[in-house]
């Protein structure tokens, strides 16, 4: 009973880690249609940049902070690039992030090597339901829980963000009552890079990370979002969890490296399963 | 009054004489044979993706098929090498047959995700069950060779691989110019209108696939026979990407487009490899500029010749020839 609580902890926190990755696909394949293929480099990037920081002396509580801001730059210089000129079709688009991700991948290299880094996060763990679990795990997992409440306060609320929403929804009457859908666009890209930073700089304390993590955290932020249907919050948010908790339960019951195949299998499977309900989205 | 031979011809000739010479000037025959069996592999992306309008994130998987099948062929069964050369790219279809139907019920970015997700998953078999090489791979796969002759040296792996080249470049000129090929352009543009104008969509879609992963698999066995090892690190998904990157610098949905690209990106590489390899210069300088300069061709090339080498030099000589006609006197 103890193993299971344990397992649905870890998974718990790992999901939460997929579905912010998540967030950042979904954000901006709502605004643009394009999957951004550099969000799992960008959190890569948050990651390092973090340790950084917090090496150069920076405090904890303003190191972090200051990584996601500069990965929201990041995210931005994507858009910029990914959305180029008007009228490239998605699919292209997907190729040039994943262009702009092996640049970033190249920078990363450049700037901080090939090993893996590790910022450090908190210390220490926690008993949770006889489970001991470590205090960054239950980090990651609130700021998720605050980051997807602040996500759908945004576009519930917001006036940009209702006009991100609408832009998403139908570009050309977005466009008829003055909204920019462009900088839209730009700004999804922003928010995204700033997703990803926020899951770079708290995975990175318990999973090391190298330019070599961008291919896995893209892929299981994909899965996740792949069950929101690339556009619903919420539901990435259920479907990150539900792939944490899979893999976990994977690798403590059945094979520890095996955990990234089954969220792969579950993907593919959902993903086919619902490709009905897809075509309409992606039809010309 | 001679009769004109298309101008056009003239490059294919001087293609074909290029290949016939390259190999025995050149001195380093590994890097040769790596651009020509990505040439293959890139000529079936480039049919799927620029014909058929769909992209793979993943194409690794049949390469991977294809070299599996003459590793395991030749060192657990003891079959000829002409028979598992020839068997590799059929196996490799019916791989891409299989996982063709529910895969390519996707389209866009679920098949490019879903692509790369069945490399990975073919990498983890490879590596975890022992029958498919395991953690150490399979090695001792016997040369190349056909009754008692057996190749020796790098040379004729080459000269074998240019042939399939020119095999696989005459059978994808054949598809696109048959009824099944404008078929398969014509749902590129507007799968409706071509299913209501009585393209069977799907079943194309899938033929299709399993052209590309039988390329692929030819490509891979022959490179299983040139390494001669196979493990699941082989076949990296960076590798996958470059195909990608190939065929779009080259021109998607042109028969050339795939060994325009292949050339260009191989021998770009290559130069930035010596380099890079330079003394003085820190370990990192190489994949640094192998990301960078894959990263800046894909950008640069989508967004400023969006369709590619062959296609907008096409165009440029089909522009000059026109220009000089018409100032011929009539």
């Amino acid at each position: 009973m103890k193993e299971l609580v344990t397992y649905l902890v870890s998974g718990i926190a790992l999901g939460s880690s997929f579905a912010l990755i998540g967030s950042g696909f979904v954000v901006v394949h709502r605004v643009t249609r394009v999957v951004n293929f550099a969000q799992g480099s960008i959190a890569v990037v948050g990651g390092m940049l973090s340790a950084t920081l917090l090496g150069g002396r920076l405090p904890h509580g303003v190191a972090e902070p200051a990584a996601v801001a500069i990965c929201g730059v990041v995210g931005l210089t994507v858009g910029f690039l990914a959305l180029g000129r008007r009228g490239t079709p998605p699919l292209i688009s997907l190729i040039v992030t994943l262009g702009v991700s092996m640049l970033i991948s190249a920078a990363i290299i450049w700037l901080w090597g090939q090993d893996p880094v590790s910022p450090p996060g908190l210390d220490g763990s926690a008993t949770l339901l006889g489970a001991t679990v470590e205090r960054q795990r239950l980090l990651v997992v609130g700021a998720t829980v605050l980051a997807f409440a602040a996500l759908a306060l945004f576009f519930s609320r917001s006036y940009v963000g209702k006009a991100l929403t609408a832009s998403a929804s139908n570009p050309f009457a977005a466009r008829m009552v003055g909204i920019d859908v462009r900088r839209m666009g730009l700004l999804a890209f922003a928010l995204a890079g700033m997703l990803g930073g926020l899951a770079g700089v708290l995975v990175a304390p318990t999973n090391a990370v190298s330019f070599y993590s961008d291919l896995p955290l893209a892929l299981s932020g994909f899965a996740a979002a792949v069950f929101g249907g690339l556009v619903s919050p919420l539901r990435t948010l259920v479907g990150g969890l539900g792939l944490g908790i899979a893999g976990q339960l994977t690798a403590g019951y059945l094979n520890g490296s095996y955990q990234t195949e089954v969220a792969l299998l579950l993907m593919l499977v959902i993903m086919i399963a619902r490709s009905s309900t897809f075509v309409h989205e992606e039809a010309k | 009054m001679i009769r004109r031979i298309p101008p056009k011809a003239y490059l294919t000739a001087l293609a074909g004489a290029a290949a016939l010479v390259a190999p025995l000037v050149m001195n380093d025959l590994t890097f040769l044979m790596r651009m020509v069996l990505a040439a293959i592999v890139v000529t079936g992306l480039s049919l799927l993706m620029g014909y058929a309008g769909q992209a793979s994130l993943g194409h690794g998987a049949f390469v991977a098929a294809g070299a599996l099948t003459v590793a395991l062929g030749t060192t657990r069964m003891g079959l000829p090498p002409l028979a598992v050369l020839l068997a590799a790219p059929f196996v490799a279809g019916a791989f891409a047959l299989v996982v063709g139907p529910p895969l390519l019920r996707l389209r866009g970015h679920y098949l490019a995700f879903g692509t790369l997700a069945l490399l990975l998953i073919v990498q983890t078999a490879m590596s975890a069950f022992d029958a498919l090489g395991g953690a150490f791979g399979i090695s001792g796969i016997p040369p190349f060779g056909v009754g008692n002759s057996i190749f020796v040296g790098q040379l004729p792996y080459v000269y074998l691989a240019l042939g399939c080249l020119g095999l696989v470049l005459v059978l994808t000129h054949r598809i696109v110019h048959s009824r099944f090929g404008r078929g398969v352009r014509a749902f590129a543009g507007s799968e409706t209108a071509a299913g209501s104008a009585g393209v069977p969509v799907m079943r194309s879609k899938v033929a299709i696939f399993a052209i590309s992963g039988m390329y692929a698999g030819l490509a891979g066995a022959l490179s299983a026979f040139f390494t001669p090892y196979v493990s699941s690190d082989s076949f990296p998904a960076v590798e996958s990407f470059t195909y990608v990157i190939m065929a779009v610098v080259g021109g998607l949905g042109t028969v050339w487009g795939g060994v325009a690209g292949a050339v260009l990106v191989s021998t770009l590489l290559q130069v930035l490899n010596t380099v890079s390899s330079q003394p003085g210069l820190p370990p990192t300088t190489g994949p640094i500029m192998q990301y960078a300069t894959y990263g800046a061709l894909l950008v640069l090339a989508l967004l400023f010749m969006p369709r590619g080498v062959v296609p907008t030099l096409d165009g440029a000589f089909d522009r000059l020839a026109a220009r000089r006609r018409a100032g011929e006197p009539a």
